[in-house]
């Protein structure tokens, strides 16, 4: 079932006024891998020009599932995807960094340029400056295997914002990192996204994390035919520091009150998630 | 003394000049048939003979001729017939089992088949020994190409790569990584068939002599034609290794 394009003013979400020109707007998405039962059905959401937007859920719910049918890396059995953005400019942060190993990391962020049209000199110069900007100057001529988990996550990072992306889609990036390194990674990305309006949605497990770079959290109901559980709002000011935005007044009690409804979806048994 | 013998390589001559030591004096002895096994002295005037006549030199150059052309035709074919199969399924459903029962025989029983087909020269030498590589290439190539990280694939369409791109970026390298990996086994193989072959029916070549070696109870010259083509499969072992590091640099940097 294809549900037809409907025109964006005359769809406002029930909780909240859409943003103006949403970036990502998904409608009713049904997912569903071969013959079995649907991981997704009848998912809704929506992400607005420079906003940031969490989708959080149950561990197994589909929350990277309804990512790659927004990337267009998997179709949907149902409804609809309308990006705002052409094809190029929507970046993809993957959970593991996935370089070529064979490339160095100069070589792996002007990749993406050269993919977009940049001469071979011109892109590896542009990925020299990226890797600055993202503190891995004079790592440039390294291999990721001579690179740590951190800075491996920055080269990544440089491939994907070196192309200017309106929109990034990022599933867990920072989940293998160790807590310093990853909240390092995060503040680095928050600045520049927040500086560049760029649009995010972003997969994560980690309830905090989400809330304090996120302007909107989505809940996922637990699968299978997972969909929208709920939508939450965080009123803290932009721009965010990670520690500070956690000592907001509202913080606490949202946390306490998405926490509640993440776990009565995740039932009494879900305690190992 | 005990400096010198924690190097592995120092320890590693030393018991050899021993074990070789010990050879000679049980075979000068008599404790062992000189015979069946002369004394490494002999084997080292034998070798000096063969080298000292320039004889060798054609033998030589004819095994060597036909291992390297069996190598570089084994690599390209089982490269071609492997990436084929990885990419249009119809070949792989062609392919797969003509492979399989290939690689499940021991190939060298082809080599009577292939002097009937080609005759004594260096073609039947040629075909065996690229009929060995070829299959060990064939299948490195086309697991590797299904094995290539999906995560890689997806990396490169993502940052906007097509076919080309997904190619040249991801395939080629991943295979390479694999190839490398069965390559010092795929010149022991050319070698093989090689000297198989010329073992079978030839008129010249390091197999042809081993053989007329053989028929005359020449042991000495046995053992020598023996090290003889040891010491060539080393030599193309450290250059397969050198080979294997230039392409594969970025695992050793």
């Amino acid at each position: 079932m294809i549900a037809e394009p409907r025109p964006r003013a005359a769809e406002p979400t029930p909780e909240a006024p859409a943003p103006a020109a949403p970036i990502v707007q998904v409608r009713d998405l049904r997912m569903r891998y071969g013959d079995a039962e649907p991981v997704i059905d009848g998912l809704s959401l929506a992400v607005g020009d420079g906003q940031v937007v969490s989708l959080i859920g149950p561990s197994g719910s589909g929350k990277s599932t309804v990512l790659r049918a927004i990337a267009g890396l998997h179709s949907p059995a149902g409804g609809a995807v309308e990006l705002g953005v052409a094809p190029g400019e929507t970046g993809f942060l993957f959970q593991d960094d996935a370089l070529l190993p064979w490339r160095t990391a100069r070589q792996n962020v002007a990749l993406g340029l050269r993919l977009h049209g940049r001469a071979a000199a011109q892109a590896l110069a542009e990925a020299d400056g990226w890797l600055d900007r993202l503190g891995l100057a004079g790592l440039g001529g390294r291999y990721p295997r001579q690179l740590s988990g951190g800075q491996r996550k920055r080269v990544a990072l440089a491939q994907v914002l070196a192309l200017k992306p309106r929109l990034l889609l990022m599933d867990e990036p920072f989940a293998s990192l160790d807590a310093i390194v990853r909240h390092h990674v995060t503040e680095d990305l928050l600045a520049w996204v927040e500086r560049e309006r760029i649009a995010v949605l972003l997969v994560t497990h980690d309830l905090e994390e989400a809330q304090a770079i996120s302007d909107v959290v989505y809940l996922l109901s637990r699968g299978p035919r997972a969909r929208i559980a709920g939508r939450y709002e965080v009123a803290i000011p932009r721009p965010r520091d990670l520690i500070a935005a956690r000592g907001h007044p509202s913080f606490a009690p949202l946390l306490a009150r998405i926490w509640d409804d993440l776990s009565a979806e995740v039932g009494p048994v879900g305690a190992g998630a | 003394m005990s400096g010198l013998l924690q190097r592995r390589w120092i320890r590693q001559t030393l018991a050899l000049t021993a074990l070789v030591l010990l050879w000679e004096l049980l075979s000068r002895a008599g404790v062992i048939d000189p015979f069946y096994m002369p004394p490494p002295s002999r084997v080292a005037v034998t070798l000096y003979q063969l080298f000292a006549g320039g004889e060798i030199w054609k033998h030589i150059a004819a095994t060597f001729t036909a291992a390297l052309l069996g190598l570089v035709g084994g690599l390209l074919i089982g490269a071609l017939l492997g990436f084929g199969a990885a990419m249009i399924p119809p070949i792989a459903d062609l392919l797969e089992p003509v492979m399989i029962l290939l690689n499940a025989i021991p190939r060298v029983i082809l080599a009577p088949l292939f002097i009937i087909w080609f005759g004594i020269g260096i073609g039947s030498k040629v075909a065996l020994s690229l009929v060995l590589v070829a299959v060990l290439v064939f299948f490195s190539v086309y697991s590797g190409i299904r094995e290539v990280d999906p995560r890689l694939v997806e990396r490169v369409k993502t940052l906007g790569g097509g076919r080309g791109t997904l190619l040249r970026e991801v395939y080629i390298p991943s295979v390479t990584a694999w190839v490398m990996g069965s390559l010092k086994v795929a010149v022991g193989f050319a070698f093989t068939g090689a000297v198989v072959g010329e073992f079978v029916a030839s008129s010249r070549g390091l197999g042809y002599l081993l053989s007329f070696a053989q028929s005359t109870y020449n042991a000495a010259q046995t053992l020598a034609l023996i090290l003889i083509i040891m010491g060539f499969v080393l030599l193309l072992f450290t250059l397969a290794g050198r080979v294997e590091r230039w392409l594969l640099h970025w695992r050793y940097a």
